[in-house]
């Protein structure tokens, strides 16, 4: 059975593709870009009052290590679903409208195994994107300011180690918030030849998500939002670490995955491919 | 060729609707028969006087639906009025580990921080994340000894087993409100006996109390308050994770974290208790001023009356009070799904489960 070597170099040469890109590295490099223009604002003014701006924005000038989360958490509503929206509204679209898609059916592989691949390229887009923003606001914070142990939510100080083991917790929160998203722009790849369309009909629809997640008239609608979640991961710094965000979190996002996963592949499997 | 394409989309159909179809079912769950051994009212009081449980972790979560405006400017920063306001119009989760009766910690889940309250013995810290701000709140000396003392000569006098406490407590509530069950409930996991409170009389807004029982430990899983004609409760705290085993020790120590401004008070003993900024500061009147309420009536449709001239004119002009009330008769009332508070012009408070109009009828008797 050749199935699986074939999907390994698939893989191997989507993420390739990926990953040569100069859009990615462009992209990937705005996104470090956040928490190093956050360190230096801080650096250079006095910060904003206590209380204020977003979560730990005010502790940066105290701790380093508090950019990357004050980056992160500027990243989440419109940065990273941009750069996500992007990649994932292009997966299918951009080689449609290149003429490649035709290429990459002849190769005995199969649609879904497409649709899966370019979903999985998406994902390591996610992964790389939340971790070079992370990284990048450790060492600018490294660089800007001191490090010591991190005060959490609750009041407890930790240890760097420690704090750093936390970032981590949180990156991956992060990322896995992205993943529904990335399949909503995956389902969105498939309906249209135009990349442009996809990328901006996705954003699109986070920012809506967003919007839709503020309202108070619409309570009812916020536990089923994607974007319901995304600042959940705060309860990731508090002590003892509260699961139950991370474990809602999950749960939405697979929900999204499977069903905008199968709209992709009905839309996908069904249809008519002509260039 | 056309049926082909349309069978490869039944998977594609299948998947959302089975996803979303079990999202919609799974909170009917809730709504299954709890099977439990048959208790009457008084039993299940005499359960809920005899429990004894002080050492647990868990979460409880408290909402609030009083029919007020949710205020804009109601960030959960301001203090005092603000924050007794905050408390009524928001939900809140609060992480509660208790350990014996004198170690106890809370945590209020803000979405963007976290409120503490710790109890250790003689010394209390509050701690507030985005104000960065911690007090510590310590007890006279002698104070801990003298309530301990207290509490063990209560305990020798207190000769009445609990199922007698249910009996008188039974007895002294019954000329004003029915006290019954009603169909076995799940809280946190765990099997309930709910006892329903309901007024006798209809000259009160709340319409019932509902208090879940635990049925192994007598401990109360959850009270919920709702108001007369409605079926939704206005108002409920409940556990919504509940672990009888000891929190980890670590919890009931505090310090400070570094850069945190600290404050120091040791409490008088005047003063019933700390005031844990914020975090319980509920009751209106006594923010405003110090001077006993009188009490007007009884039962559930009694009303506290502060004289005229005891609320000061900077607390009834303050904008947030002018933006959550509404202009009537000989004063400004606010009036929710369960409450009514009625400031008079001549600088007089009322304050009662009842209408208005019974607030302004009490006012004009004075």
């Amino acid at each position: 059975m050749p199935a699986r070597p074939i999907t390994g170099a698939l893989l191997a040469s989507e993420l390739a593709l990926q990953f040569r890109r100069r859009r990615t590295w462009a992209m990937l490099l705005a996104l470090a870009a956040v928490p190093v223009l956050v360190a230096v604002a801080v650096r250079v003014s006095s910060g904003p009052p206590s209380g204020r701006g977003p979560v730990f924005l005010d502790r940066v000038a105290s701790n380093g290590l508090f950019v990357a989360i004050a980056g992160l958490s500027l990243s989440i509503p419109l940065f990273l679903p941009l750069t996500v929206g992007v990649v994932s509204g292009d997966s299918i679209a951009g080689e449609a409208s290149q003429g490649t898609l035709r290429y990459l059916l002849i190769a005995p592989a199969g649609r879904v195994r497409v649709l899966l691949v370019k979903y999985a390229a998406s994902v390591a887009f996610c992964l790389a994107a939340v971790f070079v923003s992370a990284l990048a606001g450790v060492l600018i914070g490294a660089l800007l300011f001191p490090i010591g142990p991190v005060t959490l939510i609750s009041g407890t100080e930790i240890s760097p180690p420690a704090a750093l083991g936390r970032l981590a917790l949180v990156a991956a929160y992060v990322s896995v918030s992205l993943l529904g998203f990335a399949a909503i722009g995956l389902f969105i790849s498939t309906l249209t030849d135009v990349p442009v369309g996809a990328m901006a009909a996705a954003v699109v629809l986070s920012i809506t998500a967003q919007v839709l997640d503020s309202l108070p008239q619409l309570e009812w609608l916020h536990p089923w939002l994607f974007t319901h979640h995304w600042l959940g991961f705060i309860d990731l710094l508090r002590e003892p670490v509260s699961w139950d965000s991370f474990g809602d979190n999950a749960l939405v996002q697979a929900c999204y995955v499977v069903v905008f996963g199968a709209l992709a592949y009905g839309r996908f499997l069904t249809r008519d491919v002509l260039s | 060729m056309t049926t082909r394409r349309w069978q490869r989309w039944i998977p594609a159909a299948v998947i959302p609707v089975v996803v979303v179809g079990g999202a919609l079912a799974l909170p009917l769950r809730a709504g299954a028969e709890v099977p439990l051994p048959e208790r009457s009212p008084q039993e299940v009081l005499a359960l809920l006087a005899e429990s004894d449980v002080d050492t647990f972790s868990g979460t409880v979560e408290q909402t609030s639906d009083l029919g007020l405006p949710s205020l804009p400017s109601l960030s959960g920063e301001e203090m005092g009025l603000g924050a007794g306001l905050e408390v009524l119009t928001a939900d809140h989760e609060v992480r509660v580990y208790a350990d014996g009766p004198d170690r106890f910690r809370l945590q209020v889940l803000d979405e963007r921080g976290e409120r503490q309250l710790v109890l250790n013995g003689a010394e209390a810290w509050t701690y507030d994340f985005r104000e960065n701000e911690a007090m510590r709140v310590t007890l006279p000396d002698g104070a801990k000894e003298r309530i301990e003392s207290r509490l063990n000569e209560l305990k020798s006098e207190q000769t009445m087993t609990p199922s007698a406490i249910a009996e008188r407590a039974l007895a002294a509530i019954d000329p004003s409100t029915e006290v019954t069950t009603r169909d076995n409930v799940r809280v946190a996991g765990r099997s309930a006996y709910e006892l329903v409170l309901s007024p006798r009389y209809e000259d009160t807004l709340v319409g019932s109390v509902a208090i879940a029982v635990d049925a192994e430990t007598g401990m109360p899983l959850r009270a919920s308050i709702t108001a007369r004609g409605e079926t939704a409760p206005a108002a409920s705290v409940a556990f919504t994770r509940l672990s009888l085993d000891a929190p980890e020790e670590s919890l009931f120590t505090f310090s400070p974290p570094a850069g945190a401004a600290v404050t120091e008070k040791t409490l008088s003993e005047r003063t019933p208790s700390g005031d844990s900024a914020g975090v319980e500061a509920r009751s209106g009147e006594h923010h405003v001023t110090h001077e006993e309420p009188t009490v007007v009536g009884s039962g559930w449709s009694a009303v506290a009356a502060l004289p005229a001239g005891s609320v000061p004119a900077e607390v009834s002009s303050n904008p947030l009070l002018l933006e959550a009330t509404t202009p009537v008769a000989g004063g400004r009332a606010l009036s929710t799904a369960l409450f009514s508070v009625l400031l008079t012009d001549a600088g007089g408070a009322f304050a009662g489960a009842v209408p208005v109009e019974q607030l302004q009828a009490a006012a004009a008797a004075r």
